[in-house]
């Protein structure tokens, strides 16, 4: 969108002779929440699915802000990005009323997914404009998340492993599973 | 332009004063008129009419809308006419949630604002109504 924009600008300019005609198009921006679900056991987080999330969040938005609210949640909202291992997701919300919607996720107490019922809490680490920048802060905090974990290390292995995988960060998606993995591992170990 | 103002203000002895958001709450004086409800004999109370108000808040604005400090100041069960006190920053949600309000349990009613207004002594008087003689 915004290289398209810039095309049209170009455009403009080299067509008229003197004059550079403000042809910028406006950008849509959206609110990109980065969440962690927080259950008590680890194991349940595997059944979670986007649309259930999406489901829940939509129904505790209605509950909290009526129809005033069930009708902003509408126009821009969507999951973007679901980890069943970490339980990390992505909601995107227009940027007008992106605060009004927050205010409603500490409403959640439980999550269904084909009819299971999920006790879990929403826990809000950062607000981005992109996806891109919730996933440069994603990656800073699994460092964070892996370096404190290091010192309860059991074995040398398990050291051994995640310090590789702390040294291989990349913004590609290749770093960003490996120590994913590596966390989900090291918390069942830990269990 | 405001100099100008305050000498003409001096001269005449009137003076204007100009308030901005300055009271906390709003007046409304509203109305259910009893020809709307189908049911003649229905009697609404004061305290039907404050969880009715409640409920319009909640359908429309969720339960931080029926949080809303509104309170039945005056209500008279024959005219069906009430004074609500809201403050200021809900009087938009209070009064459109009596707007897109149409049915009280399964009727169909219409509420009817008459008069609004940030001070209470301005609903005493209504222009509407007056009578010359």
């Amino acid at each position: 969108m915004v290289a398209l924009a810039r095309q049209l600008d170009t455009s403009f300019v080299d067509g008229s002779s003197c004059e550079k005609i403000e042809a910028t198009m406006v950008r849509v921006k959206s609110r990109y929440l980065l969440c962690e679900i927080n259950v008590s056991d680890r194991r349940e987080l595997l059944k979670l699915d986007d649309r259930a999330v999406a489901g829940t969040v939509k129904a505790a938005v209605a509950r909290t802000h009526g129809d005033y609210g069930a009708a902003l949640c509408s126009i821009r909202f969507c999951v973007k990005y679901l980890n069943a291992h970490t339980g990390i997701v992505f909601l995107r919300f227009p940027k007008g009323c992106y605060k009004l919607l927050w205010s409603a996720l500490p409403f959640i107490t439980s999550i269904e997914c084909r009819g299971q019922i999920i006790p879990c809490f929403l826990n809000c680490l950062h607000v981005g404009g992109t996806i891109r920048t919730c996933q440069k802060f994603l990656i800073r905090y699994n460092t964070q998340q892996l370096h404190r974990m290091l010192p309860k290390c059991k074995n040398e292995e398990e050291k051994r492993q995640i310090q590789k995988a702390i040294l291989s960060f990349s913004l590609t998606g290749g770093g960003n599973k490996a120590l994913e993995d590596e966390l989900e591992s090291e918390e069942e170990d830990g269990e | 332009k405001m100099r100008a103002g305050a000498e003409e203000a001096e001269s005449s002895g009137y003076q204007r004063v100009v308030l901005k958001n300055a009271s906390p709450h709003q007046y409304l004086k509203s109305d259910l008129p009893p020809r709307v409800l189908e049911d003649e004999s229905a009697r609404v109370s004061a305290i039907d009419l404050k969880t009715f108000i409640t409920s319009c808040l909640r359908s429309l604005f969720g339960e931080v809308g029926a949080a809303l400090n509104v309170d039945v100041l005056k209500y008279d069960e024959e005219t069906l006419t009430a004074l609500l006190r809201v403050p200021s920053r809900g009087l938009v949600k209070l009064w459109s949630s009596l707007t897109l309000q149409g049915f009280y349990q399964n009727r169909v009613c219409a509420f009817r604002v008459l008069q609004v207004s940030p001070f209470l002594l301005a609903l005493t008087g209504n222009s509407r109504d007056l009578q010359l003689d």
